[in-house]
């Protein structure tokens, strides 16, 4: 009895643990999504300037347009075995683009600029091409966490509010503090520093997930 | 519980709310009743009459700056120092045929400008739809055939100008797209101050219109001379106001002497409504900027946050 019961409160601490480290994940990947919100104002102002269509229009509007792909995404990767890698996967995707992305700022919008287009369809799809798929991949987090953290049908709901409300706890802490004190460091550093932050967390989760299945597989093999 | 809720919101509503209208209402008082008052895409914009007085503000009603003032009685009384150490552009190029001015505000500079040099051709860019017929109902601005308000983004306009063939160039460039209160980073970096320099002609120099009060103005005045390599200074005599002339490539560097003497010849020519030459007097040319800022470029300007640092 006694060893059963010790037994069981180990693992719900394992649980626990788990439970932390997804809602983790899911509060890095909220705040990176506004952190790069908002510094995507300042990357497009200096060519379609800081007019109300770049800020709300197209900033903001391409944000969610690719999220709620992302979500969908996220939703249907979440049923596959193999979601915890492909989740780190997507993240170091993401990590890499925001690495590169100081690179091809200046031609993209330049291009579209050249285009003849102007505040309004070219800082809308300046926005889409920088933007699109970083946000598209950070997207794909949540409806994943809420996935890993449910076991029983009746917990689905709360743990969509714990994942929604902490993730986006942590978009507010992004938004502040992108807008109070990165504001004052340089734009493409802080863009790259971020990226490679997503690398390294990503590396680390599809690290984690080889080496579960490496676990399980040899476990297996031992008829376990 | 419920009635304790409502009591609370009918405290508010005739109580706590009136108190605080009324103490933002006081800020303004100096300038006389509202007359007008617009939302725009941007800001509220809010004109208030005293007697023959107008004054423009933008957003924040208790302000202390105002952007613009004009006194109906005589339209060419200049009512803020700026509007006058903006003519400072006429000492380097006593007869400049094309001008540019960014923000328009009031609409003072562009139309004292045509007043006194009437062949001149003036581009003005204003970001704002909503000011243009408010200067035009309120401060005495008008459009005519030399004078053009283009309604786009300063930056974007002027990079629209390097694209066509050949190239406009203007012999004054005047910034002043800046109100106490906001900054837009992006009209004072290099990479902007380089695109101006694409339309400025060779004898040509850039206005821009700082507050000397803040460590903006080290930043600005800094980017200025890293762009065009001269830069003189006129600081205002009786306001925190400033204007930064940066030298185009053979624009002459006047000494004071210059600027007094040139200041006497336009103050004939023209017949200013004010004396031109208290403006040359505020010339400083060995004037360079604090150290410890950085020069602004496109990927770091916190313009806003050295708006907030007082200079030392």
């Amino acid at each position: 009895m006694g060893h059963q019961s010790s037994n069981k409160a180990k693992g719900a601490n394992g649980c626990n643990l788990r439970a932390l480290q997804i809602v983790l994940i899911a509060c890095v990947c909220g705040w990176f999504i506004m952190e790069l919100e908002i510094l995507g104002v300042r990357v497009l102002a200096p060519y379609f300037g800081s007019a109300v269509y770049v800020v709300t229009g197209s900033v903001i509007g391409v944000f969610l347009l690719n999220l709620s792909v992302g979500y969908m995404l996220g939703g249907w990767l979440s049923r596959r075995a193999n979601s915890q890698r492909t989740l780190g996967i997507n993240l170091m995707v993401a990590g890499v683009w925001l690495c590169a992305m100081p690179f091809f700022i200046e031609p993209v919008c330049d291009g579209m600029f050249n285009l003849g287009l102007g505040e309004k369809l070219g800082s809308l799809f300046s926005a889409l091409v920088l933007f699109g798929v970083p946000t598209l991949l950070l997207g794909t987090v949540s409806p994943t966490a809420v996935r890993w953290l449910t076991t029983q049908a009746s917990d689905s709901g709360l743990n969509t509010g714990l994942v929604l409300a902490f993730s986006t706890v942590a978009s507010f802490a992004g938004c502040l503090v992108t807008a109070f004190y990165f504001v004052l460091l340089p734009l493409r550093r802080t863009i790259c520093i971020s990226g490679i932050a997503l690398v390294v967390l990503g590396v680390m989760i599809v690290l984690q997930a080889v080496l579960k299945s490496r676990t399980d597989k040899s476990r297996k093999a031992a008829g376990l | 519980m419920k009635n304790r809720m409502r009591k609370v919101i009918l405290t508010f509503m005739f109580c706590i709310a009136p108190a605080l209208a009324s103490q933002e209402a006081a800020g303004a008082e100096e300038f006389g009743p509202l007359i007008h008052q617009k939302d725009s895409l941007y800001h509220r914009i809010f004109v208030y009459r005293l007697g023959s007085f107008v004054t423009l503000q933008f957003g924040r009603r208790a302000a202390v700056n105002f952007q613009s003032q004009v006194n109906l009685r005589d339209l060419h009384q200049h009512m803020a120092e700026y509007t006058k150490l903006a003519f400072c552009g006429l000492l380097y190029k006593p007869q400049p045929k094309k001008i540019l001015v960014v923000g328009l505000g009031g609409g003072v500079i562009p139309r004292e400008m045509r007043y006194y040099l009437p062949a001149l051709d003036i581009d003005v860019v204003e970001i704002d739809p909503e000011v243009t017929p408010i200067a035009r109902q309120f401060f005495g601005f008008h459009e005519a055939d030399r004078i053009k308000v283009h309604i786009a983004d300063g930056r974007m306009f002027i990079r629209q100008q390097l694209r066509r063939d050949p190239v406009p160039k203007y012999d004054l460039v005047i910034l002043d797209a800046f109100n106490s209160d906001y900054i837009p980073f992006h009209l004072m970096t290099t990479e902007f101050l380089e695109q101006v320099k694409g339309v400025l002609a060779e004898d040509g120099v850039v206005i821009a219109n700082v507050f000397s009060s803040n460590r903006l103005f080290d930043a600005e005045f800094k980017t200025l001379l890293a762009v065009f390599g001269r830069c003189h200074v006129f600081v205002g005599a009786y306001s925190s106001n400033a204007m930064l002339v940066a030298l185009g490539p053979t624009a002459p560097a006047l000494t004071m002497k210059e600027a007094v003497d040139r200041a006497m010849v336009l103050q004939k020519r023209h017949g200013f409504a004010f004396d031109i030459l208290t403006v040359a007097y505020q010339l400083r040319t060995n004037m360079y900027p604090n150290p410890g800022v950085k020069v602004l470029t496109d990927d770091l300007a916190p313009v806003n946050w050295l708006r907030t640092q007082r200079r030392n």
